[in-house]
């Protein structure tokens, strides 16, 4: 305060004139510490959880309320600039990461849990709302909200929405979109809009259904009633270690071929389980090439039943290893093991590029190999740690960015692995999103009619193609120039 | 090099190796109570380790928006266990504060002359006995978040023997001595003759170096390490000093300075370690919740012994529901950045009436003063453990 005071005396006031008539508008219709346009808040706006390079971030608000989300937007459009949704700037695929020199609207301070309607099993929450918040929120009257992405203690329910995010429990739950009722939305417009609706049926076209997943580029969601699910009674965890990942892979298929669905299903191969026990201590096995970690949920009597008959199953695929957690503590530390495992890679080096493919459960152990082998070829450690329920690939690229030419080799070994999991009949991403990370490989999934339509759904919220613009669909079939985007000037420090 | 200026790069003077342990991941930021509060990434640990790289590897300029970036962190360091990737963003952030207060660029001298008399016990005692006055008058500014009387005079502190030292250190002693003197008595209840250290250890330098003061630090470090007998154990009951001066191995570097650090014990993790030795008592009709000063849980990381050791002594002990978020105190953080630090206390005092305890235990004096200025009743540990077997 009183250095504020004292650069104010000094002539450093910050709320003179900016010299750009926009951020000055902004300033008018939010306030003038809600607007930043300075040199660090841009840099650090540029970049998201990605390895990729950062974008131009114009001016960085921070609304508070959807009206004030309606004027910025409604303010780009007078001002002929592009608009930019951020939550917790956790994403993988440069989602979040700003091309155009857009304004960004960080939703950080929108983080109000609205209402909680036990009865109906409703949440209405704003979407700066932190997913692991919104569970702990709930924690007192016995529910939770599902989708349980590994950044969930971060990433803000409105990014969920945008990516429509999974997370290991979705196996049995269903991810994000299965969990949204409706939503308001901010149009590309300025106009404010309801999409879907509490009622079981809405009728109509369902476009909360579009917007669930449409990365940024439809709108700016202000506003969502998620359902919010009831805690199950009973939990068994079960971590089984193996001598080969083709037993932990077939495990899983097997399991699912046996009628049961489990909560959670994840697998980690020896790499990743050695620095992941390196930071919780939880007890995994770090001689085993690959841990099973696996969780049925529900009543008492049918759980142990459930987790005898997977314990069998992991037996009878080779399992060295199994064993029940004795506590809700143990439980809760290997997960946070699991949550937590692309960060503790840091200790092996210092950079990583997470992938997010998904192939068929049953493909899993042969796309493994390939993976493997991939890392051979281009000399690269590659580690995985997957939802092995529903066949949902991260493997896992570690290296050092200062030395020369490993990115090259990064980035072409992720390409092979995408083809290995396209070929094996599987999708470019689980959850991640397609941001600029795969726009590249759009082609191999969609024809040029699926693209083209793709983006004439997208114009019709967005006609000026000034909404999170360069993202997701590829040039060529992009209403934006992506090349030009790219091509701004660099203004922004870094 | 100028505020908004182009000129030449910085070395912050950071090890290339700790920046680079960085991820970006991100999950440190619910951690951090400056961006729990503004929402803003500048205001993050991964945003300020960002902008430390921009500065030292990139020649960023050193503009006034990354000096508020460094100078709102709270130093509570609650980012460090949430890291999984072991970026010590603590001594990050001292080496940036020590490299930007060395080039005039942090650290005004209003707050260099504020902490001046902390190192002489002669200056802070007249000091302590004006503001004494002062508040009496009703002339104290509210900035300064006092919440006790500050008494005129003190007890002495009587040695009872010489089997351990009670670090008594600078702002504790003339403000909360009675918090010493739990200890004191309970210690020796126990069976330890206690040495206070007094003069001989005047101040552990924790609020300077936070400040980048750490030149001062290392010398107060050096005058403590000679004039304390070696091999004694030292008990500090403040866990910001404890803290610092378990970190004086890593500060200057020497084996004799990380031997001393290896001898220095939290209150409550001596009491742990000796917990057969606690006398038995009734327990106290209280409903106590643990507020963990985050130099104790983050820093230390032995705030599990407060819980072992005051537990047998109060009838119910609660916990927060906010995962050891820093209450905005830290050290002087409170003086220097008042707007934010009251917007982190709303956070924690809202924590505090969740768990609707009936006094608040807490380990620090700057904890203490900061929630009792807004009519938190907050006691040490020890207090209540004293109070009890009493």
């Amino acid at each position: 305060m009183v250095l504020s005071k004292l650069r104010e005396l000094a002539g450093g006031s910050k709320d003179e004139s900016s010299g750009d008539p926009f951020v000055d508008a902004l300033r008018n219709a939010l306030s003038a510490d809600r607007v930043k346009y300075d040199g660090a808040h841009r840099s650090l706006h540029s970049h998201d959880a990605s390895v990729f390079d950062g974008g131009n971030s114009g001016p960085v608000v921070y609304p508070e309320t959807t009206a004030e989300v309606q004027a910025v937007v409604c303010l780009a459009n007078e001002h002929q600039r592009n608009v930019v949704p951020r939550g917790a700037g956790t994403g993988l695929a440069g989602g979040a990461i700003p091309l155009g020199v857009p304004v960004v609207v960080a939703v950080t301070k929108m983080n109000a849990i609205l209402e909680v309607d036990e009865a109906n099993s409703i949440a209405w929450v704003e979407p700066g709302v932190i997913n692991l918040d919104l569970t702990r929120h709930l924690a007192p009257l016995g529910y939770h909200f599902a989708p349980d992405p590994s950044s969930q203690q971060v990433c803000t329910v409105g990014g969920n929405v945008a990516n429509n995010s999974g997370g290991p429990h979705c196996l049995a739950y269903g991810v994000t979109n299965a969990h949204v009722m409706a939503m308001e939305i901010v149009l590309p417009s300025g106009d404010a809009v309801m999409l879907g609706g509490l009622d079981a049926e809405p009728q109509g076209f369902d476009l909360r259904g579009v917007f669930v997943g449409s990365e940024g580029t439809l709108g700016i969601v202000t506003k969502i009633a998620v359902r919010i699910t009831k805690n199950r009674p009973a939990v068994r965890t079960l971590l089984m270690a193996f001598d080969d990942v083709r037993d932990a892979a077939n495990t899983v298929s097997d399991v699912i071929a046996d009628g049961i669905v489990p909560a959670a299903m994840e697998v980690m191969d020896k790499a990743i389980t050695a620095a992941v026990e390196n930071y919780v201590g939880a007890g995994y096995p770090t001689d085993a090439a690959a841990v099973l970690l696996a969780e049925v949920d529900g009543l008492d009597s049918g759980v142990d039943i459930d987790a005898d008959r997977i314990a069998e199953i992991g037996r009878a695929n080779n399992a060295t290893d199994v064993r029940l957690a004795g506590s809700d503590e143990e439980r809760m530390l290997l997960w946070k093991g699991r949550k937590t495992a692309f960060g503790a890679v840091a200790q092996i080096a210092p950079d990583y590029y997470l992938h997010d493919t998904v192939v068929p459960r049953s493909a899993l152990a042969d796309v493994l190999d390939q993976i493997y082998a991939i890392s051979d070829k281009y000399e690269l450690l590659i580690m995985n740690v997957f939802h092995a329920g529903d066949g949902n690939l991260h493997p896992l690229i570690v290296f050092d960015g200062r030395d020369e030419g490993v990115l090259d080799r990064v980035h072409a070994a992720g390409g092979e692995i995408i083809t290995a999991s396209l070929d094996a009949g599987g999708v470019l991403s689980g959850e991640h999103g397609i941001g600029v990370e795969k726009q590249k490989y759009m082609d191999r999934m969609f024809t040029d009619d699926d693209l083209d339509h793709q983006n004439r759904l997208r114009q019709a919220f967005d006609p000026g193609c000034r909404t999170n613009p360069g993202k997701v669909i590829p040039s060529g079939h992009s209403c934006a120039d992506i090349q030009s985007l790219r091509s701004v000037p660099k203004e922004v420090w870094g | 090099m100028t505020l908004d200026g182009s000129e030449a790069a910085v070395d912050l003077k950071i090890d290339a190796d700790d920046l680079n342990k960085c991820v970006q991941c991100g999950l440190c930021l619910p951690h951090c109570p400056t961006f729990r509060v503004t929402g803003d990434e500048t205001m993050s640990p991964r945003g300020r380790i960002k902008l430390m790289r921009e500065v030292q590897d990139n020649d960023a300029p050193i503009s006034s928006d990354v000096i508020d970036a460094f100078s709102t962190c709270v130093q509570c360091r609650g980012c460090e266990p949430a890291c999984p990737s072991g970026v010590p963003y603590g001594h990050m952030m001292e080496s940036a504060r020590e490299t930007l207060a060395d080039a005039g660029e942090m650290t005004p001298t209003w707050q260099r002359l504020a902490m001046k008399p902390l190192a002489s016990p002669a200056l802070l005692n007249a000091g302590t006995r004006a503001l004494s006055v002062a508040q009496k008058l009703k002339v104290v500014p509210e900035r300064l978040g006092l919440s006790h009387e500050i008494p005129l005079t003190q007890p002495k502190l009587e040695a009872t023997g010489s089997d351990v030292y009670l670090f008594t250190g600078c702002v504790m002693d003339t403000m909360q001595r009675s918090v010493h003197d739990a200890g004191l008595q309970v210690l020796t209840k126990m069976g330890f003759g206690v040495m206070p250290t007094g003069d001989a250890a005047p101040c552990c330098g924790a609020l300077q170096a936070h400040a980048g003061l750490a030149g001062e630090t290392r010398s107060l470090a050096g005058r403590m390490m000679q004039n304390l007998e070696p091999d004694v154990p030292i008990i500090v009951d403040s866990a910001g000093c404890g803290a610092a001066m378990k970190d004086y191995g890593h500060l200057l570097g020497t084996d004799e300075a990380v031997a001393f650090s290896e001898r220095v014990f939290d209150m409550q993790e001596f009491l742990a370690l000796h917990v057969d030795k606690l006398p038995e008592a009734e327990p106290l009709d209280l409903r106590v919740a643990v507020q963990d000063p985050c130099h104790l849980r983050h820093v230390q990381r032995v705030h599990e012994a407060t819980r072992t050791v005051l537990r047998p002594f109060v009838r119910e002990l609660v916990e927060l529901d906010d995962e050891g978020l820093c209450c905005g105190a830290g050290g002087a953080y409170s003086i220097f950045e008042p707007e934010l630090a009251g917007q982190i206390r709303d956070r924690k005092v809202a924590s505090i009436d969740r768990a609707t305890p009936d006094v608040v235990a807490s380990a620090n004096p700057g904890c203490s003063m900061h929630l009792g200025s807004v009519g938190v009743p907050t006691k040490h540990p020890i207090e209540l453990i004293f109070e009890a077997i009493s």
